[in-house]
């Protein structure tokens, strides 16, 4: 069984807009990790954001865990996002607020209203939460403000917003595209790295096919919207990725 | 085990120094709620007469009062209407004109003397800005008599501040160039503000005059409360004949036309920049 | 199109005389001047329409400047610091506060409400919420003031609340364009992490604004107060009951002396207010 499964995914913005995605599925297993590439605007992050519904699709079928994940109601869908960890291409930390309550707002997910309204976490968050910032060898900044640290560092905070909520899954979009390649290489390091401590499958949208067939097991070449490539990534080479690439070159 | 102890520990720290900002915050929360709970206290509680106001029924009661529309009076609107309109753009437009010593001397790069014409530029916005526009219709009353004057004349007065003052913060952002230019020809200061400055600022103030508009309309359907002419008047008479279906007809004519000014400015802003 | 339409003319104005340049522009040409006409025509009529005596206009200057110096001056400085009005001074300093207050905590939820990002509901809540900031912002404070007094009877409690409604069109409209105005990233962060809506409310809004908030709640305030010093002229408490009483039994050196007392506690405030918001933004 697979843990997370999509079928005839098909996406549009807006009722007259153009179809985004135009039917697209596939199949993840517990120790895959994905990576999906494609021309800028053939739909990547779109298909990401599906699978938590950070966009609605219109029609298609994923299942997460078994869960009918398009059947939610916004009570389960909650509850689907919390085992959900998303990573994001901009960070999106909160600049204002200190490395330590940006880590605990990945724990929102659990918590009440009032706890998180008065910033009440207990001593298991924050001890989880200096354990986990610890693993992404951020232990020496938890004081300090999300806009005073660096690139690199700012993503290991985005990684370890992601870990306190215990993910059984982990959607990265582009995570590396704002980092020099230094940095990106370490990022992805400690990714798959991470994946495999909590065995957790990985779909990740990634700009640079260099990295994407170092780092991943497997990959979905997407172009307009329509899947070209599933497979190991062993079985990539260059002329499907020409084909994948090919409107980009036009 | 040692790891553990430390980050134990650690934790410990932190949520100390959480919760002492905590502690901190919920001080200044209880003064500033004390000196809430205290106001209300000497405003609402001691300054009411509960014996007038009576009780929630009889509230709801007078509140009932208002509910309703008045339709024979809105043919009597389309006047003061009409006029409340007069009034703001005259004296928006008033404003404008009075405006132009007020820029020319606030803006610091091209103010003639410094030491001298910027602060006084300065002290005529903020006096202009600071005076409620009730007061200036109060004190236009008293100067030129009742009627619409006094009303273009206080909004006129109340407007300089704002425009003057969004006006002149664009002059000190322009480009200096194009001023260079018009000295390096010869051109007096008169004409280097024509020719050089008015041209770069004329959308920033045409948008700040058309939202000063905007307001000045709101601010003229009051004036009549103190004898300035348009709705407010009407506003007036409703009330001390203890019309308020009438009231609220007015205030709902006064929506409307608010609504149309912004309307106005809306395409007047789209057609313009 | 435009800039082949500006060469064009360009080679002319070099050949012909400028009577004739002028024809270019034309359809251009036609509608400025029409819209200039009209706008005289409008001018003039309005003139009329209002009666306004332009000839009493223009000695106007003279006759306000012997008014002031005949009848308004000097001051009866005595007059505003004696402890009666003092204490009203007070009064309106609290009312002002209070109303900010109250109109704060209503207009924080409108302007979530009726921003067009964060509204829980676009179709419902958002035209509501914005249709309430709206309406408060639209009528005047003066006329809050008359309501209030017409309900409730003369005193604060009416004053309170006419600044509180005034206080939440102020700021609930300036608050909704601030949260328009947020970073979308970390709002879509927070929600991805499975928080309920106030959550991401707490976490990844209310750090984005809370600068300018608190910089629009010092501004309100400030506004608030120049409000206070007049609804007293309707009867809802505070200075501008004795500014009514003045003006009525024509005590205009005392009259005078109130205006200063406006201006300079108005001038006190505004110099707080700035002082205040420039620290808020420096914090950062
Ligand atoms: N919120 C939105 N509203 C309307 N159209 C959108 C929206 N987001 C994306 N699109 C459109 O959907 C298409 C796919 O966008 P998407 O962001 O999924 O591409 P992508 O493959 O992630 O590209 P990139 O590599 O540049 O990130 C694009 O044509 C884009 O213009
Ligand atoms: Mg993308």
């Amino acid at each position: 069984m697979s843990i997370l499964s999509v079928k005839d995914l098909k996406v549009r913005y807006s009722a007259s807009g153009p179809e985004i995605l135009k039917g697209v599925s596939f199949e993840v297993d517990a120790d895959d990790f994905f990576a999906i590439i494609g021309p800028s605007g053939a739909g990547k992050s779109t298909l990401i954001r599906c699978i938590n519904r950070l966009v609605e699709p219109k029609s298609g079928e994923i299942t997460l865990y078994g869960t009918d994940v398009l059947a939610l109601n916004s009570r389960g869908l909650r509850k689907l996002r919390r085992d959900v960890g998303m990573i994001f291409q901009e960070f999106n930390l909160v600049d204002r607020m200190s490395v330590m309550d940006n880590v605990l707002s990945g724990r929102l997910g659990y918590v009440g209203n009032i706890t998180a309204l008065f910033r009440l976490f207990s001593k298991k968050d924050i001890s989880r939460a200096l354990s986990v910032l610890d693993r992404v060898g951020l232990s020496d900044h938890v004081d300090k403000r999300a806009d005073q640290l660096s690139g690199g560092q700012r993503q290991r905070v985005g990684i370890a917003r992601a870990l306190m909520q215990d993910p059984k899954l982990l959607l990265l979009d582009e995570p590396t595209s704002s980092l020099d390649p230094k940095i990106s290489r370490e990022v992805m390091e400690l990714i798959v790295e991470i994946a495999a401590e909590y065995k957790m499958p990985v779909l990740c949208n990634i700009h640079d096919v260099q990295l994407a067939m170092e780092f991943c097991t497997k990959m979905i070449g997407l172009q307009d919207g329509i899947k070209m490539f599933d497979g190991p990534t062993a079985k990539m080479n260059t002329k499907k990725l020409d084909e994948i690439y090919a409107m980009e070159v036009l | 085990m040692t790891t553990a102890e430390a980050t134990a520990r650690e934790a410990d720290r932190i949520i100390a120094a959480r919760s002492r900002t905590k502690l901190m915050h919920s001080a200044i929360y209880l003064v500033v709620l004390a000196f809430v709970l205290w106001s209300v206290k000497t405003t609402i509680v001691d300054d009411t007469d509960w014996a007038r106001l009576g009780s929630l029924a009889d509230v709801l009661e007078s509140i009932s009062e208002f509910v309703g529309i008045d339709w024979g009076l809105v043919p009597n609107l389309w006047e003061p209407a009409i006029e409340t309109i007069m009034v703001a753009t005259l004296g928006t437009l008033l404003g404008v004109i009075v405006c132009v010593p007020a820029i020319w001397f606030g803006a610091l790069n091209i103010t003639p003397y410094a030491p001298i014409t910027y602060p006084l530029a300065r002290l005529m916005m903020t006096l202009s800005r600071s005076i409620h526009e009730i007061v200036w219709a109060l004190f236009f009353v008293a100067a030129v008599g009742l009627g619409a004057l006094a009303g273009v004349l206080a909004i006129a007065v109340r407007s300089v501040g704002f425009i003057a003052k969004m006006s002149a913060e664009a002059i000190e952002d322009l480009d200096p160039k194009p001023v260079e230019a018009i000295r390096a020809v010869g051109g007096s200061d008169f004409q280097v503000f024509i020719y050089a400055i008015l041209p770069q600022v004329l959308p920033a103030m045409i948008s700040v005059i058309i939202f000063e508009w905007e307001i000045n309309i709101r601010r003229s359907s009051v004036l009549g409360l103190v004898g300035a002419g348009g709705l407010g008047l009407v506003f007036f008479r409703q009330l001390n004949t203890f019309n308020h279906p009438g009231v609220s007809t007015v205030i709902l004519a006064i929506l409307v036309l608010i609504l149309f000014g912004e309307f106005v400015s809306y395409y007047v802003r789209k057609a313009i920049i | 199109m435009a800039s082949s339409a500006t060469t064009h003319r360009h080679s002319q104005t070099r050949r012909e005389s400028p009577r004739e340049w002028r024809r270019f522009k034309f359809p251009e040409s036609l509608y400025r001047w029409a819209g200039v006409l009209l706008g005289l025509v409008f001018l003039s009529y309005s003139i009329i329409y209002l009666n306004i005596p332009l000839e009493r206009f223009f000695t106007m200057f003279g006759r306000v400047g012997a008014l002031i110096t005949d009848r308004y001056y000097p001051p009866e400085i005595d007059y505003v610091t004696q402890p009666e009005y003092l204490a009203s001074v007070w009064e309106t300093i609290q009312m002002a506060y209070l109303g900010g207050m109250f109109g704060m905590a209503m207009a924080i939820p409108l302007g979530w409400f009726g921003s067009y990002n964060m509204t829980p509901h676009r179709r419902f809540v958002y035209p509501l919420a914005r249709f309430v900031t709206m309406s408060t912002r639209s009528v005047h404070e003066t006329i809050w003031a008359i309501l209030f007094v017409t309900i409730l009877g003369f005193g604060m409690m009416a004053g309170v609340l006419a600044l509180t409604m005034f206080c939440i069109g102020f700021a609930g409209k300036l608050f909704a364009e601030e949260i328009e105005a947020i970073d979308m990233g970390p709002v879509e962060a927070i929600r991805a992490t499975g928080a309920s809506e106030l959550s991401v409310m707490v976490y990844a809004v209310f750090p984005q604004v809370r600068v300018a908030f608190t910089g629009i709640g010092i501004y309100t305030w400030d506004v608030a107060f120049r409000a206070a010093t007049v609804v007293g002229f309707f009867g809802a408490g505070g200075m501008g009951w004795y500014l009514k009483r003045n003006v009525l039994q024509i005590e205009t050196l005392r009259v005078s002396a109130i205006l200063v007392s406006i201006v300079v506690l108005v001038l006190i405030a505004e110099g707080i207010s700035a002082w205040a918001r420039a620290r808020v933004a420096k914090a950062k």
